[in-house]
């Protein structure tokens, strides 16, 4: 993933970005037409989402969404993710290759703390949903 | 609520709880009192707080970054003398998600002795829903005299060998999971293998009461009379017992250990704080579903 303008932020602006994120979350709800619906976390710590998944046909991403529920890190992270993935034009393999640590760096690591899981929910999730959607959700005709 | 509407709600010990209103008025009375917040939501101390509250993590400030364990004498001693706080200082905490970390962290300044210890009864919610003063200032302390204590894991930890004991004894368990996790079927995050366990279930014997049922809609804990029809009348469980609570990793289960030593006033309640990441990855461990 590329790097975010976020990083140059101070501690408070990350932190209103987050917030802002969770307030108003992009591309949140359910796919209908989605491959792969995937669910990642525990809503009894942190925070639960679903992933939902469209492929194109040519291995590539058509369409992402997702829902969930969590604290500000979790759900914050998740829509930032969401956003940069679909806003950078990312393919399958950018999104599987995308390090944890450079998401959590340019989240706030001072934010983070010791909460990386929550802050990688949505990320491992998305990883998740597109193994599972070329282990069994491309359509039939491109295995 | 005030103090007398806590009073009314029958508790062995009411004096654990304070109100909001009581925190209100002591909001500067930073010399006898100090108020921490203490969050699931780690962000939420930054977006704002009530005014002169410290911030407790669970995580940065309880646990031993290294061995699982909560921290030493010596870094309980520091993180005292940081806050501000002697030993003779009443420490009033509260939280999100209806005081569940807030009981988390006073069932460890237990364990160090420290027992001067309230919950500002419903929380975090209940004061921003009353729409009382939140601030994003910081406050700074004089460094406190905070002696090294002792720990004592005794009387309100329950290790291991202690849970296989209470099993070989029949004694009562209180799971406080949700039921999928007590059913076993929910074993761990996807993804998150080292945060579950390779076997779901529940230790033999052991009832289940979701924590978050001791509260009530508002955040505020539920009367005496409620309690006990939920510990006693449905669970079975009575206050001469030798009670062990467990969850996941012992955090949920300090809420309800909070509940059946201080509102329903069982002496020998303890908080298996291995829990379900421990016993359900014990080989050869006991499991019932």
């Amino acid at each position: 993933m590329e790097p975010n303008p976020a990083v140059a932020l101070d501690r408070k602006s990350r932190i209103a970005l987050l917030v802002e994120h969770f307030e108003s979350p992009r591309h949140k709800g359910p796919l209908e037409v989605a491959d792969v619906a995937m669910p990642g976390g525990s809503p009894e710590c942190g925070g639960s989402v679903t992933v939902y998944l469209k492929g194109d046909g040519n291995g590539e991403l058509e369409a992402l969404s997702w829902t969930g529920q969590g604290d500000t890190i979790s759900m914050g992270a998740t829509s930032i993710v969401v956003e940069r993935i679909l806003n950078d034009g990312l393919s399958m393999d950018e999104v599987l290759e995308a390090d944890y640590q450079e998401l959590i760096d340019s989240l706030g690591r001072d934010i983070i703390g010791n909460r990386t899981r929550h802050a990688t929910l949505g990320l491992s999730t998305i990883k998740a949903a597109i193994r599972q959607y070329r282990r069994t959700g491309r359509p039939q005709a491109e295995l | 609520m005030t103090e007398q509407e806590i009073q009314g709600k029958g508790y062995a010990n009411p004096d654990a709880l304070v109100s909001t209103q009581w925190v209100a008025e002591h909001l500067d009375d930073t010399d006898n009192v100090r108020i921490a917040e203490s969050d699931e939501d780690v962000i939420l101390y930054d977006i704002g707080h009530v005014p002169n509250a410290v911030k407790i993590d669970w995580v940065e400030d309880l646990n031993d970054p290294l061995m699982r364990d909560y921290l030493d004498p010596e870094h309980f001693a520091n993180l005292m003398a940081e806050k501000g706080i002697t030993p003779d200082t009443t420490v009033i905490f509260y939280g999100d998600r209806n005081n569940w970390w807030a009981t988390y962290a006073l069932w460890v300044f237990r364990l160090f002795g420290h027992d001067n210890v309230k919950v500002m009864d419903g929380g975090r919610v209940k004061w921003e829903a009353e729409g009382r003063e939140m601030t994003q200032d910081v406050p700074s302390y004089p460094r406190a005299e905070y002696p090294t204590p002792e720990r004592d894991d005794a009387k309100i930890r329950a290790f291991k060998e202690d849970v296989e004991r209470h099993l070989e004894a029949s004694g009562p368990l209180v799971d406080v999971r949700s039921p999928g996790e007590y059913k076993g079927e929910l074993l761990h995050m996807p993804d998150y293998p080292q945060e579950g366990a390779l076997r779901g279930g529940h230790i033999p014997g052991a009832a289940n009461v979701p924590w978050a049922r001791a509260v009530r809609e508002d955040g505020t804990f539920k009367s005496a009379d409620e309690l006990r029809e939920i510990y006693e009348g449905e669970a079975g469980l009575s206050g001469g017992d030798d009670v062990i609570a467990y969850c996941r990793i012992g955090e949920r289960s300090s809420h309800t250990w909070f509940v059946l030593s201080y509102l329903l006033g069982y002496d020998n309640v303890r908080n298996y704080d291995g829990s379900w990441t421990e016993w359900g990855n014990l080989v050869r461990a006991p499991i019932e579903r």
